[in-house]
């Protein structure tokens, strides 16, 4: 991911979105595919590109679940939480994985190393339960391997 | 026929009649979501590095999912010669080696891995994959092609009669599409089954322009992913769907709304849209024919109510996805308040096969008042967690004996959720319900977007109720009282019961939030507690165990069980001290105990020392209220 962008690396980012096409959702998520979350500062530039208010575009990035407005951990941890793994003691897995990383559900741990969010549904229910690990699949989980999993995560910064 | 659709068709069969005798084995790896998840990124990487460097007569290609979700990757694999095609599972990477020297080296089958013969005859060692048990009965027109095309390859689907069915269209004047679809009985694939032609023929006969057409691809109820399968398998057949329902309804403009978690998706469809740009399939001037239409995928970010048609429409306006109120409905003002159609991708993608085959062929395959054949997911307690495409009628049980193969280890069917977090759940004893859409309504639940999901008698009923109604909350947009507030509410009173502190009353407080949560403006609310007030029908002997006698048969509700030492002497306890999140089991060696409050109930103790620790419940089953209340729940 880069580093924190300008202004004016901003505007020329999201400089191709126009108001009224219904390019709020494309911007933001052109602002975060390229910086990995959606800063203070995008929210008003896009707010001035589609001639809206930073209200509204806020309002928009915290009503999606996967907009971010802070930087992601280095390893994010999505935990399914669909009925398949749900049958399969993936409450139970959830409950220990956040104790062991000391994280509240969407939060990170205190070194930003692990994050940890509620991930829904993709339909890849024969591997329940499982997780995804920066957005891959680790599944046929038990409580413990869980546990296993998060106390390495947590250790390897 | 259109004669530049024609010659795109013909020069198509020509590149795949290449492809196909190219003279090496071809061997078509499923590359999907679910697939990907089984390995088969590195299962083709591993094919390519040994066909490089062994020089081996074979190459590699791509297809969508069989259906056979959970035994992938699996690899179609053609001979040489292509007189058959063999269906094979579970190719690993760790296979490959061993696989390759037979297939491709050898040039023999490997009957322990195949699941059928796909092509061609069938051989001593190898059955018909038409006789596989998960393939009969299928009838697979919406799937017709997936596993066998490169869903990013327009030709391939050109070459299987694509865009016929819009060439014919192209031919015949709006009502006529509209009557051609009315005729077939095509009724929403989501779940609420509405005539697809009636819906066109309100678009055609708008009084404003433009017009958009809005593909519903957000297929959010956790368990259903029929409409992935379709995207990722063979995403032209939706965007023909939407150039018929174009001409149909005079539409100018059309938007795939897929959600955020399926990147596969977004990215076939993308790419299928920018093909058919390319051949002069969607812009201005469709093949010389005078029509434009344009289509954007749009990808969502997130949300379960924006797969309500009008929180979608708010999304794509550039708004937060809240459900509108209706009407106006979008068929009156839709996208920027303009004629909007709303169709799920299923329903889109049955129109390319009404208009190449006509009304009567397409209905004649269902004997059930709902007509076509519909695709269906199956997932939970079931031995295969598949994607089918058969007929409406069958009944639950048939399906789950045929096409999830049974129950996992043989346990009894406790019920089934009929389609998504707010269609309800019913009992196992209801096994013998079909699966068309009216014995669902009759009962105040719905069959959803088909994504069926069964689970077995370790299933605490109040506790997959408190997943669902957590689902829910989390997802309600916020506007109605009635349901963020009662969704909450419904959550909070489920935890309480669920921890030890269930009352009398709360049946009473269910029903309240039963009758008012319809009182909402969008169906998220209006259907948010439908798994409780089919539950509390269904499986109200749990209920009254977990209020009246603190009981979970189950074993999973927090407060009403817990976790000992039942071993000093284990050697596995050590494990079990060890593996704690919490470090609730304290002590020392031949003296530990678990401190109840510390303990989380994940169970991780019993896991790895079965024999030092157990699970047991709280209050043995004489404990009254009262002495349950004594003891501090």
């Amino acid at each position: 991911m880069a580093a924190e962008p300008t202004t004016a690396e901003l505007r020329a980012l999201i400089a191709e979105f126009e108001p009224g096409k219904g390019h709020l959702v494309p911007a933001l998520h052109k602002v975060q595919e390229t910086y990995g979350y959606i800063m203070r500062e995008a929210i008003e530039a896009v707010a001035e590109q589609l001639n809206t208010t930073p209200a509204l575009v806020y309002g928009c990035v915290s009503f999606y679940d996967d907009f971010r407005t802070h930087p992601a951990a280095k390893t994010e941890i999505s935990w399914c939480s669909g009925p398949a793994c749900r049958l399969k003691g993936g409450d139970q897995i959830r409950s220990a994985m956040q104790q062991t990383l000391e994280v509240a559900l969407g939060g990170q741990t205190e070194d930003h190393g692990v994050g940890f969010h509620l991930g829904q549904c993709i339909g890849t229910c024969s591997e329940a339960p499982q997780v995804w690990v920066n957005g891959k699949v680790v599944g046929d989980l038990t409580v413990a391997k869980a546990i296993r999993l998060a106390r390495d995560l947590k250790g390897s910064k | 026929m259109n004669a530049r659709l024609e010659s795109l068709i013909a020069a198509a069969k020509q590149a795949w009649a290449a492809e196909r005798s190219s003279g090496k084995v071809r061997l078509t790896v499923v590359l999907d979501t679910s697939s990907v998840a089984r390995g088969a990124e590195e299962t083709i990487a591993a094919m390519r590095d040994a066909i490089e460097k062994q020089h081996l007569n074979a190459e590699v290609a791509i297809a969508g999912s069989w259906g056979f979700c959970w035994m992938e990757p699996c690899v179609a694999v053609r001979n040489a010669s292509g007189t058959e095609t063999v269906l094979y599972a579970n190719i690993t990477a760790e296979r490959v080696e061993e696989f390759l020297q037979a297939v491709v080296t050898e040039g023999r089958h490997v009957p322990e891995w195949a699941l059928g013969v796909a092509e061609g005859n069938p051989t001593a060692d190898v059955p018909l994959l038409a006789d596989h048990p998960f393939m009969k009965g299928q009838i697979r027109r919406l799937m017709a092609n997936i596993g066998t095309t490169d869903p990013e390859n327009i030709d391939h689907y050109l070459a299987h009669d694509g865009y016929v069915g819009f060439g014919k269209a192209l031919e015949m004047d709006a009502e006529t599409i509209v009557k051609e679809v009315v005729d077939s009985g095509l009724g929403g694939r989501a779940g609420g089954g509405f005539p697809a032609g009636r819906k066109w023929d309100f678009l055609r006969t708008a009084t404003t322009s433009p017009r958009y057409l809005v593909c519903n691809a957000d297929e959010g109820d956790p368990g259903a992913w029929v409409n992935r399968v379709l995207m990722e398998g063979d995403p032209h057949l939706i965007i023909e769907g939407m150039l018929i329902a174009a001409l149909a309804g005079h539409a100018d403009a059309g938007y795939v709304y897929i959600r955020y978690e399926y990147p596969l998706s977004f990215r076939r469809m993308q790419i299928a849209v920018q093909q058919a740009y390319a051949k002069g399939l969607l812009g201005n001037d469709i093949l010389g024919s005078g029509k434009s239409f344009d289509i954007v995928v749009f990808r969502g970010a997130g949300s379960y109510v924006c797969g309500e048609e009008t929180g979608l429409i708010n999304s794509i306006d550039g708004h937060r996805g809240m459900p509108r109120i209706k009407p106006p409905f979008p068929a009156q003002a839709g996208l920027w308040n303009k004629p909007t159609n709303v169709n799920n991708v299923e329903s889109y993608a049955n129109a390319p096969l009404i208009l190449r085959n006509g009304a009567e062929w397409w209905s004649s395959v269902s004997t059930a008042k709902e007509k076509g054949t519909k695709m269906f997911s199956f997932s939970g307690d079931v031995n295969w967690q598949g994607c089918v495409e058969i007929p409406f009628g069958p009944t639950v049980r048939s399906a789950l004996e045929q096409y999830a193969g049974g129950m996992t280890d043989g346990r009894p069917c406790k019920g089934f959720q009929p389609g998504g977090p707010l269609s309800g759940v019913v009992n196992g004893d209801e096994l013998d319900l079909t699966l068309t859409l009216d014995p669902y309504r009759e009962r105040g639940l719905f069959l959803g977007g088909g994504g069926i999901v069964f689970f077995d008698d370790t299933t605490c009923i109040v506790d997959f109720c408190n997943y669902f109604l957590a689902f829910c909350e989390m997802e309600s947009c916020g506007r109605c009282t009635t349901c963020h507030g009662g969704t909450q509410r419904a959550v909070e009173i489920i935890r309480r019961i669920q921890s030890g502190g269930g009352r009398q009353h709360d049946f009473e407080a269910f029903e309240q939030l039963v009758k008012t949560l319809v009182w909402s403006n969008c169906f998220h609310g209006q259907f948010a507690m439908t798994s409780i007030k089919t539950a509390l029908k269904a499986f109200r002997e749990e209920w009254i165990e977990h209020i009246d006698d603190k009981q979970c048969r189950a074993g999973v509700c927090e407060g009403l069980i817990e976790y000992r030492v039942t071993s000093q002497s284990d050697a596995a306890l050590a494990e079990a001290v060890a593996i704690c999140p919490t470090n609730a089991i304290q002590g020392e060696s031949g003296n530990y105990q678990v401190a109840d409050s510390l303990c989380i109930r994940c169970g991780a103790c019993v896991e790895v020392a079965p024999g030092a620790m157990e699970r047991r419940h709280r209050f043995p089953i004489e404990v009254s209220q009262g002495a349950a209340a004594a003891a501090g729940v």
